[in-house]
């Protein structure tokens, strides 16, 4: 680890950590902003959907959850601010090491008395701090959005630390993979287009299992790993799940490593 | 001329992997679609639901166990894929020029710099009229073994026609982007900017009978599945609506790309 590449890094991002933590923190209080009206709505469907037979419920994935209750709410909320958290993180993984040689600076940089695992490393620290910068922003913001807009309501605190909790880990599965792909490519010469799919795929692919109640694809994407109703109805994450998950980052972040240290980096022509 | 086989030709791969994606998003409903089609219980449960009760969870003119009903549900995803596909090639095949410090080089080519605009903005149009017409093709392919009829024919070819007007929508913000933005790496991301608001905005804007008025600034409710089904047409006020934003923002990208200083 060199504090010089890591503040290099975190300086290069400082812009992009404030917009995206500003821009969640924004949605997550603006969906807030209409819970009050929202849950005297969801109370009222709750009476209807308790006449429904179980089957039917199934089904659609409804009535799993009390969409009148504050962390009820707050699942619906929350998978869009996971969807966001991903593209972030997406994007910093892709970018981690591509954008030298996209940029023409890997030569610079390879220049340097630094071996290559310690510019990995380096950087892989820094882009991780900013993760967590932007986690602690956006947690703060929902913290701020359920306390100013809960009314008479009460919630289980322990439960949204948890459900906040899982922000640093979904963020990291998409920072690996994200940076995995990168070096399995030959060249990531844009990364929203990357980043957008990745997050954006495993986005549909829960929204998929949510409409048809199925079970094998949720081994596939980390918006099922930490489903927010899951954590919510049981304060527990669904441990094996969540070792899926952890699993598949580290095993990305292995081979990266592995790949970046014997990547053939063209020179600037 | 030139210009546009070369923005054809470089763009291919993208279109390529955008249609595999798609591709594997209809093949892989169409087979869950297959353990919930013509299910008859599911129908007889369907048909006691209260209507306020699918009008809470917006399931209002979507039978699940008919074709018809699964592809309206669809229709929010193609239009998703859509916009974003569209939107990366809009605002890329202006900016990759300046990333890849190529500008130069077209500049000192004997064309206006509208005519670049022209050919590129061509080229991205047929890209994104191929899109639409793989979703199509696809579609029909992957749902023969369902026995489709005719009114399931026409509803889906006036979703392809819906996709085609927000691509269209989000080609014309791309370019605008590209050719506005005076740091080629940030149109891209303003581009992901815009449509993750206007996506969060059509979630916002079904929660509450309240916020009704916020579907007119995103494009993914002007055309909802539920009143296609219904009108058996597309609504015309927003067609229009759609017409002004694609020509405001192709008159603001050329004229802005003609008097902008390009980064070399």
């Amino acid at each position: 680890m060199r504090i010089n590449i890591f503040r290099h890094e975190m300086n290069t991002r400082v812009r992009s950590v404030i917009i995206w933590s500003l821009s969640i923190a924004a949605l997550a209080i603006f969906f807030f902003s209409i819970f009050p009206s929202f849950a005297e709505d969801a109370a009222l469907s709750n009476q209807l959907l308790a006449k429904f037979p179980q089957e039917l419920k199934d089904a659609f994935g409804l009535g799993k959850i009390d969409m009148s209750t504050i962390l009820g709410f707050l699942t619906l909320v929350f998978v869009f601010v996971q969807l966001c958290l991903a593209i972030q993180a997406g994007n910093f993984g892709f970018g981690l090491v591509s954008i030298e040689e996209t940029e023409k600076t890997a030569d610079f940089l390879l220049t340097r008395p630094v071996s290559r695992f310690q510019i990995f490393t380096s950087k892989l620290l820094a882009a991780i701090g900013s993760l967590l910068i932007t986690d602690i922003i956006v947690s703060l913001a929902i913290f701020l959005a359920i306390t100013s807009f809960k009314g008479e309501r009460t919630y289980d605190a322990s439960t949204l630390l948890l459900v906040l909790l899982s922000m640093p880990i979904f963020q990291f599965f998409f920072l690996s993979v994200g940076l995995l792909i990168s070096l399995l490519v030959k060249k990531v010469a844009n990364v929203t287009p990357f980043s957008l799919g990745l997050a954006f795929g495993a986005y549909v692919i829960n929204a998929f299992s949510g409409v048809f109640g199925d079970v094998k694809l949720e081994y596939l994407t980390p918006f099922k790993h930490f489903d927010p109703v899951h954590i919510v109805q049981n304060s527990s994450f669904d441990t094996r799940l969540v070792l899926v998950n952890v699993a598949v980052t580290v095993i990305s972040l292995a081979i990266s490593y592995w790949l970046y240290i014997r990547r053939d980096i063209h020179a600037v022509s | 001329m030139n210009i546009f086989f070369r923005e054809l030709k470089a763009n291919l791969k993208s279109l390529l992997i955008w249609s595999a994606v798609l591709v594997l998003l209809i093949v892989i409903s169409a087979a869950k679609f297959s353990a919930f089609a013509g299910d008859e219980s599911m129908l007889a449960i369907l048909d006691t639901m209260p209507k306020a009760m699918m009008d809470a969870f917006s399931m209002r003119a979507f039978n699940l166990t008919t074709l018809i009903g699964f592809y309206g549900l669809m229709f929010i995803f193609f239009g998703l894929m859509g916009a974003m596909a569209a939107a990366m090639w809009g605002s890329d095949i202006i900016s990759k020029e300046e990333r890849n410090k190529t500008v130069e080089f077209s500049l000192v080519l004997p064309v206006s710099r509208s005519q670049v605009i022209t050919a590129k903005a061509l080229a991205a149009l047929v890209n994104c009229i191929v899109y639409v017409l793989i979703t199509w093709g696809i579609s029909l392919v992957a749902v023969t073994k369902f026995n489709p009829d005719q009114a399931f024919k026409d509803f889906l070819a006036l979703e392809m026609q819906a996709m085609f007007v927000i691509e269209l929508i989000f080609l014309a913000l791309g370019l605008l982007l590209g050719c506005a933005m005076k740091q080629y790496k940030r149109s891209g991301s303003t581009a992901v900017a815009i449509i993750l608001t206007a996506y969060f905005v059509s979630v916002f804007s079904g929660l509450q009978e309240k916020l009704d008025f916020l579907k007119y600034f995103t494009p993914f409710k002007y055309f909802d599945a539920a009143v296609m089904l219904r009108d058996g047409k597309l609504d015309g006020m927003y067609l229009l609506l759609s017409a002004a934003i694609i020509v405001v923002c192709m008159a603001a990208a050329y004229y802005t790309y003609n008097k902008r200083d390009l980064y070399i």
